[in-house]
């Protein structure tokens, strides 16, 4: 039980800046997940806090205590690895029980703590097996109950369902939310999958280029965003981003031009821009509606349509040819070459400046 | 499917095949053939000349018995192993623990070390005859086991290190990882995790190192002229006779010889079991 403080913690391999100075604070007992692009930092962050790469330089905390040069091993930190990691020539039993007989502790202490794991995680039946007559859900388990039986301050999880299929995915996801529940261990998990992120984090950070761009719990970062790296990279399907140039502004309204000459008035909440600055409006697919009437609707070309049966997935072009993405209803229509007459709800409606910041956040939950 | 079976190939293909093969093995195998049918030559054949035709009688027992009774190849043998295991053991557990070092941990003369180790099998050994000879003797070691033990092991740990860091460098690391973070000190990791894994590479290095130097004559020649030290390869030639060469005898000694690294071979064949890593990772 602990909480994690990174301060100003820096990464160099040479002359390449992987972590360019994070600061971050993850309470006691709070499921926290790194996500973001690939390349952008996230595992090696991870593999700092577990002593497995130095930092250049900054200060990590553990339960309060300094840990920038503590031994891996004496940070009181589990890690499940992306590949599983188990040992191919133990047993399931000798896997869990390594760590602790290699640490001097007695028999009857061991066989006592692997048994609470196994049951916890329903490994019984297979604790004499090697991990080669394992399927992959199994090994998965068994790579947790490693780091379980360490009765560890912290958890880390290093991308450890991207070998998974689908379902079991699914499954595991749900198992791991379950164990952090009764636990109640401070758990940190890393993966590039937003849908992990969404449904398991109590607070997602999202990294991108080694800082970080946003903390915030799920809805905060979708209904929320800071900037359009994180509009863009939190829910699926992807923001849909429209230039627009801003037309006219009437007290705490903006109205703003769409290609085609299409306007839509965006009320404020903040700041209001300059009359003729250029914007871009994000608008979520799952918000942008059909049936517009008239004049007043965003006309798109359909390009693809995927009939998912519960929803429709539409990708369409607008009248300068930017992309734009709709979800619709499962009974929709239109097919590819026709026309979708758009709403774009203005509630629903973010902008962001020519930086990528956010002037005015959507926010569909006010 | 790459190669295409045979069986599916055209007819010609087949007879071509079926007639090649046979010619290439009995090809490939002939001077082995010609030492085992030597073997078992009278004498009286090799001194009128018949060399390669059938032989004229069958003296299996006669000539096998008189290679033990002729020569001390019992000591010989014995001398062979005295330098081959400990050699073999020597090499390979020195090569494991520097080829863990040099593939696990990241040091600035790491490459440099392993280019050392690699550049080392590089060197013809030949030339270096002279001076291994005079430090030998220098060094109170010519004509013993020691030295040639001592000299082989340097000789051999180049090209072990080579395959064993190759071998680890091929390991999951995560495995080494995931241990240290459990808190388990790095001799624990090498003993515990990174040995037994290796096992495969240790069978088949032992295989070959034992080949080698069994069938080492240079250094057994180089450093050595006593009977009390010589090796089986060398002291085979305490057989050549006095006034004629006995090719049947020398013949069936080389079999003789030959025989431990063959049997080597297969008692350690059950551990040449690829893919013992499946299983550590997705598979």
């Amino acid at each position: 039980m602990a909480a994690v403080t990174l301060k100003n913690a820096r990464k160099s391999f040479g002359d390449v800046h992987i972590i360019k100075g994070i600061d971050l604070e993850i309470k006691d007992g709070e499921f926290t997940v790194f996500v973001g692009p690939s390349g952008c930092g996230k595992s090696t962050l991870l593999r700092m806090i577990a002593g497995l790469e130095e930092f250049t330089s900054g200060s990590l905390q553990i339960g309060g205590k300094e840990m920038v040069d503590v031994e891996s091993a004496d940070r009181g930190v589990a890690m499940v690895f992306q590949s599983y990691a188990l040992y191919p020539h133990m047993t399931v039993r000798d896997n869990i029980g390594f760590g602790l007989k290699m640490t001097g502790h007695d028999k009857a202490d061991i066989a006592a703590r692997t048994k609470t794991a196994a049951d916890m995680l329903q490994l019984g039946p297979m604790m004499d097996r090697k991990p080669s007559q394992l399927s992959g859900g199994q090994r998965q388990r068994v790579a947790i109950g490693r780091s379980i039986v360490r009765n560890p301050k912290v958890f880390l999880f290093d991308e450890p369902l991207s070998n998974l299929d689908a379902a079991l995915r699914v499954q595991m996801r749900i198992e791991i939310g379950k164990l952090h529940s009764d636990l109640k261990t401070t758990m940190i998990y890393v993966t590039h999958d937003q849908v992990e992120a969404m449904t398991m984090a109590d607070k997602i950070v999202v990294l991108h280029g080694g800082i970080i761009e946003q903390v915030g719990s799920p809805l905060e970062l979708y209904h929320r965003p800071n900037n359009l790296f994180v509009a863009g990279f939190i829910g699926s399907p992807k923001m849909n981003f429209i230039p627009v140039t801003v037309s006219s502004v009437k007290g705490k309204a903006a109205t703003v031009t769409l290609p085609g000459d299409h306007k839509v008035t965006v009320p404020l909440a903040g700041d209001v821009p300059a009359v003729g600055s250029k914007l871009t409006l994000g608008v979520r697919p799952e918000h942008v509606e059909l049936g517009g009437k008239g004049a007043g609707a965003v006309k798109a070309t359909v390009r693809a349509a995927e009939y998912l049966g519960s929803e429709t997935m539409f990708y369409g072009t607008l009248a300068d040819g930017s992309d734009i993405s709709v979800k619709a209803g499962g009974l929709a229509k239109e097919k590819s070459g026709d026309t979708l007459n758009l709403v774009l709800p203005p509630a629903a409606c973010h902008l962001f400046n020519a930086d990528g910041k956010t002037i005015h956040n959507g926010d569909l939950t006010r | 499917m790459f190669p295409t079976p045979i069986a599916r190939t055209k007819p010609w293909v087949q007879t071509l095949y079926k007639w090649l093969l046979p010619v290439a093995l009995v090809l490939w195998l002939l001077p082995l053939i010609g030492i085992a049918v030597t073997s078992i030559r009278p004498s009286s054949d090799l001194a009128a000349g018949n060399y390669f035709g059938m032989p004229s009688g069958f003296d299996f027992v006669k000539n096998y018995s008189a290679v033990f009774e002729n020569s001390n190849i019992g000591w010989y043998i014995l001398n062979s192993f005295k330098v081959t295991i400990p050699t073999v053991i020597g090499a390979v557990a020195l090569s494991c623990l520097t080829g863990f070092a040099l593939a696990v941990y990241k040091f600035k003369s790491n490459l440099l070390v392993f280019f050392m180790f690699v550049a080392g099998n590089f060197v013809p050994f030949q030339i270096l005859a002279i001076p291994v000879r005079d430090l030998t003797q220098g060094m109170g070691l010519y004509n013993t086991t020691t030295g040639l033990v001592l000299f082989h092991v340097a000789f051999q740990t180049g090209f072990c290190t080579l395959f064993m860091r190759n071998f680890i460098k091929g390991l999951p690391f995560a495995l080494i990882e995931s241990a240290r973070v459990e808190g388990v000190n790095e001799w624990k990791i090498f003993w515990y995790i990174v040995v037994p894994l290796m096992r495969p590479a240790i069978a088949a290095l032992s295989v070959l190192i034992f080949t080698f130097i069994w069938n080492d004559y240079f250094w057994a020649t180089v450093m050595a002229n006593s009977a009390d030290v010589r090796p089986v390869t060398a002291g085979m030639s305490e057989l050549k006779g006095q006034w004629k060469v006995a090719w049947e005898l020398i013949s069936a000694a080389s079999i003789i010889a030959a025989l431990p690294p063959v049997a080597m071979f297969f008692l350690m064949q059950k551990h040449f079991i690829a893919g013992l890593t499946l299983g550590a990772t997705k598979g």
